[in-house]
């Protein structure tokens, strides 16, 4: 009988051999015939990113990745360098007068839409009227919001009337939100169907989900780029993009881990900047214990910001003040404590008469920010050194929005959007009438009449002087506790040629990229 | 035999029916909205005039009652509506992922299948021996080791010693590149069919032991009966019920259990589709899909119960 069995066996175990040969075949046959498989598609240049595209409507997109990927098929008027700083894009030069009230913009010439229709002043109050209209829903209109009027100065010249001088419309004209539309698109309805700009590539497909793809604009008025085409791929996790950057089937990888951005091979550049948004301990001042400001400055003096970039970023990011990028960056040094001071955070809890310290709970999402619990949990520590108590509070993604929005806090950890312009970064948390005022925490007449003077200031030096004003009150007054921002990556292989990731993380430069 | 069959279809509705009544209260249940989700804390920024219109086009003004029977009547109409999110229809969201997901999972169980049984019957017919050792060790693993970290180690080295890495590229349908197709879900099903073929193997060598000591194998072996017969007619047939109820539940967990490994291999399936929808509260999307995992799991179920009744007489009998 145990004969039959072994003989049962052996076939058994020949069918076993059988199918791990099988198996083993096919993975092997695959991997020999992936290489032709992926060089058959290297004519299109493909960006990964973990997120997707969601929306083909420039007034209307949210998502990231949506302005990053409709960036490159719209122009706006004007546009921020890698410095930040507003430079020419279909607008050649722009003019403020009538004390700030006017902004005479000059158009370029010979520009046409993916329709092939000529871009002139027409498209201009085409565009802007439709960003305003209330049935669009653009989450920039508040920028153009002081624009009463826009008025046609001849073809290629137009004029915006202001309500009040206004100097942050120009860094609300950059957004791809008020990107300039084609008429015969708008009049058609199809700006959300078929995305149709001036800008160095023109749509071409788009996958739910997966992927969305532009081919090179031949007629692009900066002239045609190199790359014939580029499709942004969805690629779930970061971690699945180095995997794709290796095997060449992804050529740039747009990432924010650092653990994985760094760990490239060295065959691989990485470029990276500073991110367009900043982390702060956001602080309700009109309940206890931070209605007492003694109590908001031992906060400020107990934090070694820098022990929490170490602690949340393994040191890739740097500490910052309220201002953060652009010409009107913060000194960080600048601030009341700039290093951890514990004796001075002493010193003011025994004036807020709090000698032991105090305690509070602290609203953070790990959903939202993968650095809260390293960055909050060094935090702790910090605080405890002095005898404050944090409490941390972490919540889902959808309760921390709604908590955060009516201000249902007495600390929040958040990733704040950055602006060059300062009055665009507050005036939303701090001016009158703040849209943002509940989560804000503070409200102070001073502040506000400060952010409405520097906006309406029309010379450079004048702005300059207003904005560090601001800047030292928000870090004088510890409103809140502005931490680090950390940086953003682009991992590219080294073929890849004139790639500039800017601060605003806009993708124009890959109308210059080759690939060599 | 028509009663039994009316009374497996009308629990099969009532089922569909409460599926979707427990998912549609869930997602209302869950704070936030589709605005708060695309707009995050910048919803903020709104107006209240804006917030009207918005609740408009998400379709979310609506009372919850009118929400949901909307979406049912619709639903039982042939149309899933539109996504939130996009704005596209949700069924050609659905057609394009599903076929997706349910490739991944026909290969992952064939896969499972034939490492299951052919490791359970080596290790039944020799218990204690080096090929039953082997058999429980790749079952210890299987079952040990999440199929996330297998997966990840997998793309990691596919990537990093052999730069290949073919799901990350677009992905190519059965019948437009059956080839590159095949690379694409080869690698995700093999990860996926170790710990679904460890769970089958367990069960094939419980149930081919236990089958193995009844009286009628005895006689069976007793009357002179050739040992390939004893095993594969007598043995291994009346062992194959407990193995294929446990195919047929692995196969409706998979269809929506290929959710880690679709977003590591990059697969556009359902699991990254649902997974992605619920990130944005996006409704008609997120209940589309869970309804249709429902009704695979209720059907597979109906599969599964009919495959059994004709391997073993008796089931069809009660």
């Amino acid at each position: 009988m145990s004969s039959r069995f072994a003989r049962a066996k052996s076939r058994a175990c020949i069918a076993v051999g059988v199918a791990a040969a099988l198996s083993a075949s096919v993975g092997v046959a695959a991997a020999t015939a992936a290489k032709p498989a992926a060089k058959a598609k290297s004519s299109t240049f493909v960006v990964g990113a973990t997120s997707s595209v969601l929306k083909l409507d420039p007034d209307i997109v949210t998502n990231f990745l949506d302005f990053q990927a409709l960036g490159v098929i719209y122009d706006p008027l004007v546009q921020y360098n890698a410095s930040s700083k507003i430079v020419p894009d279909l607008a050649t030069s722009w003019k403020y007068s009538n004390g700030g009230k006017a902004l005479t913009f000059v158009l370029r010439r010979n520009v046409k839409f993916d329709d092939g229709t000529t871009f002139t002043s027409a498209n201009v109050v085409a565009s802007i009227k439709r960003a305003q209209a209330k049935a669009t829903d653009d989450p920039s209109a508040s920028y153009v919001a002081s624009v009463t009027k826009v008025v046609p100065q001849g073809k290629y010249k137009v004029k915006f009337v202001l309500k009040t001088a206004d100097t942050s419309v120009l860094d609300g004209l950059t957004s791809v939100n008020l990107a300039m539309l084609s008429t015969k698109a708008i009049k058609a309805g199809s700006v959300a169907k078929k995305p149709d700009g001036t800008g160095p590539f023109e749509y071409k497909s788009y996958t739910p989900d997966q992927s969305f793809t532009v081919s090179a604009n031949p007629s692009y008025w900066g002239g045609a780029p190199k790359l014939s085409s580029v499709e942004f791929k969805t690629i779930p996790t970061e971690s699945s993009i180095a995997a794709a950057l290796k095997a060449n089937t992804v050529q740039l990888g747009l990432m924010t881990d650092p653990t994985v951005a760094t760990h490239l091979p060295s065959s691989f550049k990485v470029d990276k900047t500073l991110d367009s948004s900043y982390r702060a301990i956001m602080i309700n001042s009109t309940s206890s214990p931070f209605s007492n400001e003694d109590n908001r400055l031992a906060l400020a003096c107990a934090i070694s910001r820098q022990n929490v970039v170490q602690a949340a970023l393994l040191g890739q990011g740097e500490s910052v003040g309220p201002v953060p990028l652009g010409q009107y960056k913060s000194n960080p040094t600048a601030a009341i404590c700039p290093t951890q001071d514990t004796a001075k955070a002493k010193s003011y809890l025994a004036a807020a008469g709090n000698p032991s310290g105090f305690s509070f709970t602290i609203l953070v999402s790990d959903d939202i920010d993968g650095t809260t619990s390293a960055a909050m949990t060094e935090v702790q520590n910090e605080l405890a050194q002095v005898g404050i108590t944090m409490t941390i509070n972490n919540e889902s993604t959808s309760q921390y929005v709604q908590d955060w929005l009516a201000g249902n806090f007495q600390a929040t950890y958040a990733e704040n959007g950055a602006n060059p312009n300062p009055y665009v970064m507050y005036n939303r948390y701090f001016g009158t009438g703040a849209s943002l005022g509940k989560p804000a925490g503070y409200a102070n007449s001073t502040l506000a009449s400060m952010l409405t003077n520097a906006d309406a200031a029309t010379t450079p030096k004048a702005e300059a002087s207003d904005y560090k004003a601001v800047s030292t009150f928000l870090t004088k007054n510890a409103v809140w506790d502005w931490l680090f921002d950390g940086y953003q990556y682009a991992a590219m292989s080294s073929k890849v040629k004139g790639f500039i990731l800017p601060p605003d993380r806009q993708l124009y430069s890959l109308k210059s990229v080759s690939v060599g | 035999m028509l009663l039994i069959i009316a009374k497996r279809v009308i629990s099969t509705l009532i089922t569909l029916f409460g599926v979707t009544v427990v998912i549609f209260v869930i997602l209302r249940l869950l704070p936030g909205n589709a605005i708060e989700s695309a707009m995050g804390t910048n919803a903020g920024l709104l107006s209240h005039g804006q917030i009207l219109q918005l609740d408009h086009y998400y379709g979310i003004g609506q009372s919850p009652f009118s929400q949901f029977f909307d979406w049912l009547g619709a639903t039982l109409r042939g149309n899933l509506g539109v996504s939130l999110a996009n704005r596209v229809s949700v069924a050609s969201l659905i057609g394009s992922a599903f076929p997706v997901t349910l490739e991944l999972a026909i290969m992952t169980m064939i896969l499972g299948v034939l490492i299951g049984v052919l490791f359970g019957v080596i290790g039944a017919l020799r218990p204690g021996r080096w090929g039953d050792a082997a058999g429980q060790g790749v079952a210890l693993v299987g079952l040990g080791i999440p199929s996330f970290v297998l997966g990840t180690a997998a793309v990691t080295i596919m990537s990093s010693g052999f730069g290949y890495f073919p799901s990350s590229q677009t992905y190519a349908g059965l019948f437009s590149d059956p080839w590159l197709n095949l690379q694409q879900l080869f690698f995700p099903a093999l990860v996926l069919s170790i710990g679904i073929g460890a769970a089958i193997m367990r069960t094939t060598r419980t149930a081919v032991l236990d089958v193995s000591t009844q009286n009628f194998i005895r006689t069976a072996r007793g009357k002179g009966l050739r040992g390939q017969a004893v095993i594969w007619r007598h043995l291994f047939l009346n062992a194959l019920v407990p193995v294929v109820t446990m195919s047929g539940i692995q196969l409706g967990y998979l269809l929506g259990g290929t959710v880690i490994i679709e977003q590591i291999f990059v697969l556009p399936g359902l699991g990254r589709l649902l997974v992605t929808s619920i990130n944005n509260h996006d409704y008609p999307v997120v209940q589309s899909v869970t309804l249709l995992f429902a009704a695979c799991f209720v059907v597979l179920n109906l599969l599964t119960d009919a495959i059994c009744a004709l391997i073993d007489p008796r089931q069809r009998d009660n």
